[in-house]
């Protein structure tokens, strides 16, 4: 037995070996790539986040924290945090509530839930710089339909409403030109645009609910449909759920293109909507000023990284069956 | 408990009749089995007592009271499903408790957090506890009450599936296939177990199962369904001896019962050729079709009735089953030999068989029993 034995073991490493080698040769490009185009850039901006670096320029000076320091004591960063956060505040529960929704009445809806669904989701396949421009129109304060609409209450019983008395008084509000609503209209145009795709990913959830469960609820004495939302529908749709709000939140610390759209200039009225992905363009690309552009998008990372993770940790514990 | 009553109960999917009229009563605390081949019907009229569907026309009644158009949730009746439909957020305790924590808590007393300390919710929690327990003690499952479904096995599942039916005390359970899921062995067992279940809850039971073996073996009366209606329903013991209609008689008994045609002319009935008895006045002449369970074949040296080689065997060591391809004949009879006879048989072997007439069914060509006509042929025969 020993004399068998004896090759087979000294074989055995060899083996083992070799296919590691080809493990690690077949996960070299991706790792390359991985590497080449993720890791690499963010270290960059890593070290950069610490310098006063700028485009074209032939070196640079360590500033340490100043970067950040700044990020955290100017208050155009303060407005920042502000616009940032309270547009992920309204945007992410309203779209993924109303996502959730328009995917459960969809979802009852035979043939005329495919009509529905492709109307929900026109607006995420459109671009959104031509759906802006659009908005800009509607918004416009003169000659906008919104506005103009809004004018024909005037005279009319709808003068109760105190919006429309002030309205009809003093004039409707600039939307975008006023500090009061510009980040509100940013929001309610964010909404408009992602709902759809939460729809989406919500109706592909709901398919895989398991149909008897549905009896078995009924059978079980759950009467009411939000008794059997609660008992059936809901849970099942917990991962489904962790996944849009993540996406969700990433897509709305994300938001630049209308903002870019309607405030070339710089974040709106009195910086209302100076949102981060904003900020870190206006520093970084038109302004040349790498260094605090690298600092922003720094903590951009954080809070998309702070978001995976609790992702990750909600899909493994919690939602898990 | 509670009887059921169902009378002419038929459902329409567009086009397709799905039940043609089915009418069925089941007594308190019968142990009733829904069996036929796949599509016969019998999940629908399951669905339909338990209002899960609404039947096209026809009246359900559960101890007398009709329930047709009232909602599943109001009717009062248990079903495990064949999936077992169990949720999978919940664990095993709080599954079972589903029936009890929807019917006995109000709304409120169900709301996370704040439900608990709501006036009167601690008691009813506490009592949904114990009869939880009871339930689980009930079917052995006491260990298994903080997993979830995710982390059990089939059989495992199945009994969470049986304690959330009867953790309430129902009108009757329904059972729509249970053990179709579960491998071989366990099925036996469950089967036995939940036949146990049944005498001990003196329940009234409505099994649907598409294996005549667990209808026989558990039933109390056996519904036989074919092609959206009831072909018969009776006793297992009757529906195996007695069936009313050869095609109940083809799909209950394992291997098939053995059809061969007879002809009965100048009042004479004749199976290839060979006599077999008189039937004198009683029917008319034409082809008639005998049927013959595979143990009412005997192997015969002297004066076989028929003559055949053997084509297949199958060795169950209890017994032997003979496939048996008769002479001149495109026909295979298959017959259920002892171990002792089997040196007799082995493949291409040439036997005789023979049977005793009282051991046939005579079908007529639409497949309807000829009760008159068997009696007749067999009085003939001991006259002769």
């Amino acid at each position: 037995m020993a004399a068998i034995d004896a090759p087979a073991a000294a074989r055995a490493p060899r083996e083992v070996n070799r296919q590691a080698r080809t493990a690690w040769g077949l996960t070299a490009p991706a790792l390359a790539l991985m590497f080449l185009i993720l890791l690499v850039p963010v270290v960059v901006a890593g070290i950069l986040s610490f310098t006063n670096y700028s485009l074209g320029n032939t070196g640079f000076d360590w500033v340490g924290f100043k970067n950040y320091d700044r990020l955290f004591s100017r208050s155009t960063y303060e407005k920042m945090f502000i616009a940032t956060f309270t547009y992920v505040a309204v945007v992410v529960p309203v779209s993924v509530a109303l996502g959730l929704g328009a995917a459960l009445l969809v979802n009852s809806l035979g043939r005329i839930g495919d009509i529905y669904k492709t109307i929900f989701f026109l607006p995420v396949m459109a671009t959104l710089l031509a759906m802006a421009i659009v908005w800009e129109f509607m918004l416009h304060p003169t000659i906008g339909v919104i506005n103009q609409t809004l004018e024909l209450s005037c005279g009319t019983f709808l003068e109760v409403v105190p919006f429309l008395a002030n309205g009809c008084a003093d004039g409707f509000p600039l939307w975008l030109g006023d500090r009061d609503y510009a980040i509100w209209v940013l929001c309610f145009i964010g909404i408009w645009q992602g709902f759809g795709f939460n729809m989406v990913l919500y109706l592909a959830g709901l398919t895989a609910v398991h149909r008897e469960l549905y009896h078995a609820a009924e059978m079980d004495g759950a009467k009411s449909a939000w008794e059997r939302f609660r008992l059936v529908t809901w849970p099942a749709l917990g991962p489904t759920t962790v996944f849009v709000v993540t996406i969700s939140c990433i897509r709305a610390f994300q938001v630049f293109d209308t903002v870019e759209a309607f405030w070339p200039q710089g974040g709106g009225p009195n910086k209302s909507t100076y949102v981060m992905m904003f900020a870190i363009f206006e520093k970084g690309v038109q302004q040349n000023l790498i260094g605090i552009g690298s600092a922003i998008t720094m903590l951009f990372l954080v809070f998309v990284m702070f978001l995976t993770l609790i992702q990750r940790w909600l899909v493994e514990r919690k939602v898990h069956y | 408990m509670a009887g059921l009553s169902i009378s002419s109960v038929t459902k329409r999917f567009g086009d397709t009749e799905v039940l043609k009229g089915v009418t069925l009563d089941v007594a308190d605390a019968e142990f009733v089995s829904l069996v036929g081949p796949s599509g016969c019907g019998k999940s629908t009229l399951l669905r339909i007592i338990a209002g899960l569907e609404d039947p096209t026309s026809g009246e359900i009644a559960i101890d007398g009271k009709g329930v047709t158009g009232m909602r599943a949730a109001a009717r009062n009746l248990s079903m495990v499903f064949q999936s077992y439909a169990l949720y999978p957020h919940l664990t095993v305790a709080e599954n079972i408790a589903v029936p009890l924590r929807m019917r006995s808590l109000t709304a409120a007393q169900r709301l996370p957090l704040i439900g608990p300390f709501l006036p009167g919710a601690k008691e009813q929690r506490a009592e949904i506890a114990s009869a939880v327990q009871d339930a689980a003690d009930m079917l052995e499952i006491s260990a298994l009450l903080d997993r979830k479904p995710g982390q059990l096995s089939g059989g495992q599942r199945q009994r969470v599936a049986l304690g959330r039916a009867l953790v309430r005390e129902p009108a009757a359970f329904l059972l729509d296939e249970p053990l179709s899921n579960l491998d071989a062995k366990l099925r036996v067992q469950t089967r036995a177990e939940i036949a146990q279940l049944h005498r001990r809850l003196n329940a009234t039971f409505i099994y649907v199962t598409h294996d005549q073996v667990e209808a026989m073996t558990m039933s109390d009366r056996i519904a036989v369904m074919m092609g959206g209606e009831i072909l018969q329903c009776d006793a297992p013991s009757v529906i195996y001896e007695d069936p009313s209609d050869i095609r109940v008689a083809e799909f209950i008994g394992s291997p098939k019962i053995n059809i061969l045609p007879v002809e009965l002319a100048n009042a004479e009935m004749t199976l290839f050729g060979r006599v077999l008895g008189h039937a004198a006045e009683v029917a008319q002449a034409g082809i008639y079709q005998l049927g013959l369970r595979p143990e009412a074949l005997k192997l015969m040296q002297a004066e076989p009735v028929m003559t055949g080689t053997v084509a297949h065997m199958e060795n169950l060591g209890s017994e032997v089953y003979a496939q048996v391809a008769l002479a001149d004949q495109t026909a295979r009879v298959t017959l259920r030999a002892a171990p002792t006879e089997r040196h007799k048989l082995h493949l291409g072997a040439e036997v005789g068989l023979g049977f005793d007439l009282n051991d046939g069914l005579i079908f007529d060509a639409d497949g309807k029993r000829r009760r008159r006509l068997e009696v007749a042929v067999m009085r003939e025969r001991e006259v002769a």
